[in-house]
């Protein structure tokens, strides 16, 4: 029994280091797989332009499952626009000017969101820190025109932060 | 093993049964292959070097060991050192490829957070009625309200009892936090100017959520 004991663990002895070096194949498999994922999964774009106020408390939304609508600057010293989309386009900002317009146009992009991506089931309404709380209440009014089933919530864009 | 021309005549007979019954099959053929003179000495050693091995082995056999495996471990480094000389030229060196890959990972690691916008939930969006309904609710004082005016200063009352002016968010979160403590609320009803700043709106906001209290908000512009 020790005889053979013995001459086992004097071969691995002998084996080990004529391989060399780990076999790191499947460490670098899996982190590829990883970095796949993470490619996948994140996506780049400029909408962090928006300065979000800071709070707390915060729960997390997936940002592809909201409807989002942007209240903010378009560039440092213009005037505070709605925009209805994930940027600060012009091209999807509010040309209304009175509240009832910016209502209407806010309810009808809402409107046509949540009919034509019926899995969405949040509006996110991403307004900047430093813009009059009526502004961004004229946008909530127009979401409540729209709104269309309990079950679709409202959130506010917030950027976390520790106390 | 020798380039010599084969000389069978040449060959000695004497010595050569046992030299090739000790050494079996591997040196079968310097019998036949090699000449008188030299094949004998290098028979002596491989005879010398056959009879060391066999000697070992019987030791080991015996369990001894120390002397020979520190023998063996001599003998392995060139053995080793003449494969690993091969090993770089039949594979890639993978270790640069592993370290950027492994950056690149950590990289959208990090950015793939963003996807999940953390937000805060809001009560729905209310319309006129909406705020005539929480005039009504009034009665039953079991929350706290906060008002925020025009000039973004804060105003903390809770059950009846008289309003406070906090003038910085600290303040205001402390007055909740003490609101809640004392009375217990389940509410905050939020009453914001609407020339107020927004974060100054969220920040109430995050104030009533940590308290878990459900979040009433409603806009005026009637001036404080």
């Amino acid at each position: 029994m020790s005889k053979t004991d013995t001459q086992l663990t004097l071969k691995k002895r002998k084996q080990n280091p004529d391989d060399g070096e780990l076999d790191i194949t499947p460490m670098i498999d899996i982190t590829f797989l990883l970095l796949a994922f993470f490619v996948v999964v994140s996506k780049m774009d400029p909408q962090q332009a928006v300065d979000l106020p800071r709070a707390t408390f915060g729960v997390s939304v997936q940002d592809k499952d909201a409807v989002v609508v942007i209240v903010g600057k378009a560039e440092e010293g213009s005037e505070d626009q709605i925009f209805l989309g994930r940027s600060k386009d012009p091209s999807i900002a509010v040309t209304g000017t009175d509240p009832d317009t910016i209502e209407e146009e806010v309810a009808t992009y809402i409107q046509g969101e949540l009919s034509a991506n019926p899995e969405k089931d949040a509006v996110m309404i991403k307004a900047e820190g430093n813009v009059k709380v009526g502004l961004v209440e004229t946008v909530r009014k127009g979401i409540a025109q729209a709104e269309l089933s309990e079950s679709r919530k409202l959130y506010a864009g917030i950027k976390e932060e520790q106390q | 093993m020798t380039d010599e021309p084969e000389n069978p005549d040449n060959e000695p007979r004497q010595g050569s049964d046992e030299n090739r019954f000790d050494l079996s099959v591997p040196t079968g053929k310097f019998a036949d292959d090699d000449d008188g003179s030299r094949p004998d000495v290098e028979k002596s050693k491989k005879v010398e070097a056959a009879e060391n091995l066999a000697s070992a082995e019987s030791y080991k056999s015996m369990g001894w060991k120390g002397i020979d495996e520190q023998d063996d471990d001599e003998e392995e480094p060139p053995v080793s050192f003449g494969k690993k000389e091969k090993i770089p030229e039949d594979e890639l060196d993978m270790t640069p490829m592993v370290d950027v890959t492994f950056l690149l990972l950590i990289f959208f690691m990090v950015t793939a957070s963003f996807t999940l916008q953390k937000s805060m939930p809001q009560p729905p969006a209310s319309s006129d009625e909406a705020s005539m309904n929480v005039q009504e609710e009034e009665d039953a004082k079991d929350y706290v309200e906060v008002i925020i005016d025009q000039n973004n200063t804060y105003y903390v009352t809770s059950r009846g009892e008289e309003e406070r002016e906090a003038p910085s968010e600290t303040e205001m979160r402390t007055l909740v936090k003490d609101a809640v403590d004392t009375f217990n609320p389940e509410r905050m009803v939020i009453t914001v100017h609407v020339d107020a700043t927004y974060a100054r709106y969220i920040t109430a906001c995050d104030a009533g959520q940590s308290n878990n209290l459900t979040i009433e908000a409603k806009t005026t512009d009637i001036e404080f």
